[in-house]
């Protein structure tokens, strides 16, 4: 039995004038139902693991792995027209900003429909219904309305909705997530990952998200790998994140201020050069 | 050090207009620290724009180290009062070496000694020398930022307004800076108003704290009250349950406050 994704010795390189850049540096990791947080700073390489599963990582950007497999077929080395297929169908991507991701200039409602009926044979009534539904199923009040709104009216916890919605009507089996909650108030993100957690839940989906929030994955996920500098540092049980070892894990948490601690200094993150290597 | 009352801004007209804070007073003490925190539109930006002078459509009544302010500020008040904003990307002249941008306000405000000054600068900011003649795309987002705050003390402010000067910054980056205002505020005796979403930040850094929804100040405490937990107003316990993490049964409880 294989799993739903298997990423085994994932590379990201940039070709740069003073050679080439390694942004993700040989990392491997597997993910079934389950919900799967990846954290790290920013250049940590977290946003481009999931681009790479995607293969959108755009020339003169290179993805090596020595396999990406999603239900035990590669997805790495198939042509582009198969990719086609199995992005939206069989994995979607939540991006981070709603406001860049939508289309402008066209209605939320006909692009959550278009991205309905790429992957189906739906007529266009059809996909209209299901669009609704989908609209409501993301807790969008009066959906009908909504339908026919552009990006630019509706607020940023919306449009992330819309973005849901638009990223679960195909069904997928494995949603990855970046930062889909960041620019979002603490109350409305919550919501918004409750929304992401019940699909999860019902429909048997794999997820990863993407974070630089500690304390937000530790409490929303089931297993956490903690990036940096384009390595795994360490793969923990969200619910050990607190116990973490690894220095790095430990030198993040630490220096967050907490809301039950003094006005004292802060501990400083201290890096340490062998974290790249090894 | 502060005074501000019954403070209303309001944009647009007729129909259109949205009043973004409404009836806000509120009082800061020399060398105090006080917080506004509340999630986007609770008008908390709008607030310290409004004292800044960077919004002139305000009414009641604005004092600053005992100056009443008028629409039109005097430049006396802009070497009382600087502010750092949220993105270090965007508060910094992008042709402007770190040299010129600290040059600057010192040629407006006519100061003497400009290259010590700069070199103290950028000292007491923790960025070394060899910084000076650097652009900001050469900096990475906490350089710019310590940047954007030896610029707002190079002209010795009393009064520092703080734009969530972190939330663009990766945590450990933020746990520097914060580090640096502590340090700063310390060594010369600053008074700050600092905004912010994240209620730990606000807690870490600040004495006092309001708590700002839809335009209204809603309650105001002290860190001790906010960091046990015992906030009389509903909105605020919910922003600290949301601080806290992913709680499924405790969002299925929240409730819009209107």
């Amino acid at each position: 039995m294989s799993n739903l994704l298997d990423v085994e010795n994932l590379r990201v390189k940039f070709p740069t004038r003073s050679g080439v850049f390694e942004a993700v540096r040989g990392i491997s990791f597997s993910l079934n139902q389950e919900r799967l947080g990846i954290v790290g700073e920013s250049g940590s390489g977290k946003t481009l693991t999931g681009r790479a599963i995607l293969r959108l990582i755009k020339r003169p950007g290179v993805v090596e792995a020595d396999r990406i497999d999603l239900d035990g077929k590669d997805i790495l080395r198939i042509p582009e027209e198969e990719m086609q297929a199995v992005r939206g169908k069989r994995i979607s991507m939540i991006m981070q900003d709603p406001q860049y991701s939508l289309n402008p200039v066209m209605t939320v409602g006909s692009q959550i429909a278009e991205a309905y009926r790429v992957h189906s044979k739906a007529s266009k009534p059809e996909a209209r219904d299901r669009t609704l539904d989908m609209l409501e199923t993301v807790r969008i009040r009066e959906p009908e309305k909504v339908y026919h709104l552009y990006p630019h009216e509706v607020s940023g916890g919306m449009g992330q909705r819309i973005m849901i919605a638009m990223m679960l009507i195909p069904e997928p089996d494995l949603l990855i997530a970046d930062e889909p909650t960041s620019a979002l108030d603490v109350t409305v993100q919550l919501q918004v990952l409750a929304l992401i957690d019940d699909m999860v839940r019902e429909r048997g989906m794999g997820l990863i998200l993407i974070s630089h929030d500690l304390n937000l994955v530790a409490s929303f996920c089931d297993r956490v790998l903690v990036m940096y500098g384009g390595r795994i540092m360490e793969t923990l049980d969200a619910k050990d994140l607190h116990n973490a070892q690894h220095p790095y894990t430990r030198g993040l948490l630490d220096c967050l201020p907490r809301l039950d601690g003094s006005h004292g200094e802060l501990q400083v993150l201290k890096r340490d050069p062998a974290w790249l290597e090894a | 050090m502060i005074r501000v009352e019954n403070l209303n801004v309001t944009f647009g007209d007729g129909e259109n207009s949205v009043q973004a804070v409404r009836n806000a007073s509120f009082t800061v003490a020399e060398g105090e620290s006080f917080g506004l925190v509340g999630e986007s539109g609770s008008g908390k930006s709008t607030v310290l724009k409004a004292i800044a002078g960077l919004h002139s459509h305000w009414t009641g009544s604005i004092e600053v180290d005992g100056m009443a302010l008028k629409q039109k500020r005097p430049r006396a008040f802009r070497k009382l009062l600087q502010m750092v904003f949220q993105d270090p990307f965007g508060s910094l002249h992008p042709r402007h070496t770190v040299d010129a941008t600290l040059k600057e306000p010192l040629a407006i405000h006519r100061f003497d000694n400009p290259e010590q000054r700069i070199l103290k600068a950028l000292d007491d900011v923790g960025l070394g020398p060899e910084f000076r003649f650097r652009y900001p795309h050469q900096l990475s987002g906490g350089q710019r930022q310590r940047l954007a705050i030896a610029r707002a003390l190079i002209l010795e402010p009393r009064v520092v307004l703080l734009d969530e000067p972190t939330s663009a910054l990766d945590v450990s980056v933020q746990a520097e800076i914060l580090n640096l205002l502590v340090r700063l505020r310390k060594e010369q005796g600053l008074t700050y108003v600092m905004v912010s979403h994240n209620l730990a930040v606000v807690a870490h850094l600040c004495e006092r704290i309001a708590v700002m929804n839809r335009g209204v100040f809603i309650e105001e405490m002290t860190d001790e009250q906010l960091r046990s937990s015992t906030p009389s107003h509903g909105y605020t316990r919910q922003l600290l349950v949301a601080s806290k993490g992913y709680d499924r049964k405790a969002i299925d409880r929240f409730v819009e406050f209107t």
